[in-house]
């Protein structure tokens, strides 16, 4: 190796390093870019601009429902998200390389014993966080996934109860336009059946019926927030119905998926909503007595602020406690940043010799909650069932990961790509005093410190994953598959900031208000006590709405 | 089941065909144009050959004598410009280092094994070296510092992905997925609507 190489030795283990990145760090000794410390440069940031009802910090599934909420409420809203505004036809292309923008890219730091992945797993950036790029994959939880604790002696109950989530569940679901199965198959009857029939299944869908039905396993097309049909969408007009593209994992081009910048997004800007992409908040500002007054954020270089009389923060899993983190805000719990979970999504692989062609169709088409809480369990909670279709380079880099195959037995393995199909499971997860997000040494672009997830999956959750496993290989086997193999991931980041009744072990109150700042609220997936046996998109949007409600409630 | 075996030239065909949005052509068109001379920004010149070395193991293209699909410049490209994924293994180090340190290793493992440099090793022997690597206990001083099986896994996810972006591998895999438009009809399992593919 060259020289070079010695004089690189130094930096893999430094202690207490400023910035990691050494072209940046040469960049930064020659010719220091706009510093995001407004304490050292008091003078960059503009005079103080008027204080507005709201501000919102992030644009996902957590901040654009109730941001839509207050600004049809009257109130005067400033929406902060730190990604762009993306135009979908032109943007975003049909190939995974080049929509690596909607991911939040800046590092994150994976530890334990089954270090998260990030990225493009469990991140988003843009007016519409990571609902670009959901799966749209959008079952509601059962009830008793709210009262594991109660059920079962551990993990946590939510201070919320279903009965009261469903009329949101149901707002929800009809205002995005959700496409599923009417009467539900599992759970309490509902008092309001989905807006859209279901959308169709596609071969990786058809071959779990053909298996399932085989091991007695009842299955349904599932709940997809992808349109089936026209739907009119106020402040947008007529959105087209779904052309089977089948990549929505990255963004959808049509409008047919809905995410929040097609949905609750346009609603809010017609009620006069303020919403300024590329803004990346740094402090959140206080008076003396320990309330919200503003916060700092730097947009396009240029560092600004906006005073607020209100605060809602909604930057997800991660971004949100590590900004509560960075300005020691709302810490006197000692839970944020603690309680980290992730759903166990163990995915089953199979080869067909039917022609299945993956990367048609809303990717995951079928559900079974047979397993919810099964009969024969050795572990707490349980877990949904869904068929999954894929798309090359997301299935390359799992095989690459997963099997360890390289040279020419991953090129001849791949070459079967029209003949795989995928089952996987979304499973609940106990919170671990191992799991948790702090701050590393280790600086960002921003001279910020980046988050370090610590995350190792304990007993409960490897019980889990061997009686999915075993139900997911005999359903496999059942519809003919060869060559099946089991790829173990955890998807999306929950906790962090959890909500409880009480400050003593809870950082929000079942309204998403903050026991320490009363004028600081958190509306995204890290409030949640306990992790649901589903994916975490229409319930964060449910609460959402229910603290945009409790919290209008509270200024009457 | 042997792997099905798929005509060349379907998605250059495609790509001229209103079935491919602007914004997929222009994504696709810019890798099928890449000038096949690259002159590395961040490795060092003899570091960046080794990186084509390993990957030509990784992936090999003896079907592709004159056109391989270029494998080490987009990581040169993400190194030089900084780039990240959203993630790193905390047990690794940043990616530059590891990618520098990882490689060295690479000779440690050939010259432990084979007292010789790693190009000049035959493809069976560096074969040998990869696969030292990838059970993760190599022979090596950099191992000690470095978690070989977490280097090997994420070199050989960014080489993969890498290769099946390009249209060249996704033509070898029958996938036509990015002619979508105005939208696909026949979903459902034996079923292809008429831009698809068909076996050679």
């Amino acid at each position: 190796m060259p020289d070079e190489e010695i004089i690189e030795e130094g930096v893999i283990n430094p202690v207490q390093p400023e910035v990691q990145d050494p072209l940046l760090r040469s960049l930064l000794a020659e010719e220091p870019i706009p510093t995001n410390t407004p304490k050292e440069q008091p003078q960059a940031v503009e005079p103080e601009a008027d204080e507005v009802d709201c501000v919102v910090i992030g644009l996902g599934a957590g901040g654009a429902p109730l941001l839509a909420r207050l600004a049809q409420a009257g109130l005067k809203v400033v929406a902060l998200e730190a990604g762009p505004w993306h135009t979908p036809e032109t943007d975003f292309a049909t190939d995974e390389k080049a929509q690596d923008f909607l991911f939040w890219n800046d590092e994150r730091l994976a530890a334990g014993g089954d270090p998260l992945a990030m990225g493009k797993n469990n991140s988003g950036t843009g007016v519409g966080g990571s609902t670009l790029h959901y799966t749209a994959y959008t079952p509601r939880p059962l009830p008793d996934d709210l009262h594991v604790r109660r059920d079962f002696g551990q993990g946590e109950d939510w201070p919320v109860s279903y009965e009261e989530l469903e009329p949101y569940y149901n707002e929800v679901e009809r205002f995005i336009g959700v496409s599923g199965p009417t009467p539900y198959p599992w759970g309490p009857a509902r008092s309001q059946g989905y807006p859209l029939a279901p959308l169709p299944l596609n071969s990786a869908a058809q071959l779990m019926v053909r298996g399932a039905e085989k091991m007695g396993i009842k299955t349904s097309p599932a709940a997809n927030a992808a349109l089936s049909a026209r739907y009119y969408q106020e402040g947008v007009g007529w959105r087209e119905a779904c052309t089977n593209r089948g990549f929505c994992q990255a963004g959808c081009s049509n409008g047919a998926k809905s995410s929040m910048d097609v949905t609750f997004i346009p609603l809010a800007v017609k009620h006069g909503a303020d919403i300024r992409p590329n803004s990346f908040v740094t402090e959140i500002e206080r008076d003396a007595r320990g309330y919200v007054t503003g916060v700092v954020y730097t947009q396009n270089g240029e560092q600004k602020r906006q005073r607020c009389r209100h605060l809602f923060l909604c930057g997800g899993s991660v971004e949100t406690p590590r900004l509560l983190l960075l300005n020691e805000l709302a810490l006197t719990s000692g839970q944020v940043g603690r309680n980290l979970m992730a759903h166990p999504g163990l995915q089953v692989w199979g080869t067909f010799a039917d022609e299945v062609r993956p990367n048609k169709g809303i990717p995951g088409g079928l559900i079974s909650q047979d397993t919810h809480r099964p009969k024969d369990a050795d572990f707490i909670g349980g877990y949904l069932l869904q068929s999954i279709g894929v798309m090359p380079v997301t299935f390359a880099g799992q095989v690459a990961r997963g099997r360890k195959m390289w040279g020419q037995p991953l090129r001849d393995y791949m070459r079967n790509f029209n003949h795989i199909a995928g089952i996987n499971i979304l499973g609940d997860c106990l919170p671990h005093a191992d799991n948790f997000l702090e701050l590393a040494d280790e600086k960002d672009a921003r001279g910020l410190p980046k988050p370090r997830l610590h995350f190792t999956a304990q007993e409960n959750e490897h019980r889990m994953n061997a009686h999915a496993e075993k139900i997911m290989r005999g359903i496999w086997e059942a519809a003919g598959a060869t060559d099946i193999w089991s790829f173990q991931r955890y998807a999306h980041v929950i906790g962090t900031a959890r909500m409880g009744k009480s400050g003593d072990d809870a950082v929000v109150d079942a309204n998403g208000r903050a026991f320490d700042v009363p004028n600081l609220y958190i509306s995204d997936n890290s409030t949640f006590p306990s992790a649901l046996s589903v994916n975490p998109a229409l319930t964060i949007m449910a609460l959402s709405l229910r603290t945009a409600d409790k919290f209008l409630e509270s200024l009457k | 089941m042997s792997a099905p075996i798929y005509p060349s030239g379907t998605v250059r065909a495609l790509l001229a065909t209103p079935h491919v949005s602007d914004a997929t052509r222009t994504a696709l068109q810019a890798r099928l144009d890449a000038p096949v001379a690259y002159e590395p920004q961040f490795l060092a010149p003899e570091t960046f050959a080794l990186l084509e070395a390993v990957a030509a193991r990784l992936f090999p293209q003896p079907d592709r004598p004159d056109n391989p699909i270029p494998l080490a410049p987009s990581v040169d490209q993400r190194l030089t410009e900084g780039r990240a994924d959203g993630w790193r293994y905390d047990a690794l180090p940043p990616d530059r280092e590891a990618y520098r340190l990882g490689l060295g290793g690479i000779q440690e493992i050939a010259q432990e094994l084979f007292q010789a440099d790693f190009m000049g090793l035959n493809a069976e022997q560096q074969d040998a070296v990869i696969q030292a690597l990838a059970e993760g206990t190599p022979p090596g001083a950099a191992w000690e510092t470095l978690d070989a099986s977490r280097f090997f896994e994420e070199m050989l996810a960014e080489l993969t992905e890498t290769y099946y972006a390009h249209p060249l591998a996704q033509e070898e895999i029958g996938y036509v997925g990015m002619a979508d438009l105005p939208k696909w009809s026949k979903i459902g399992l034996n079923e292809k609507d008429d831009r698809e593919i068909d076996v050679r």
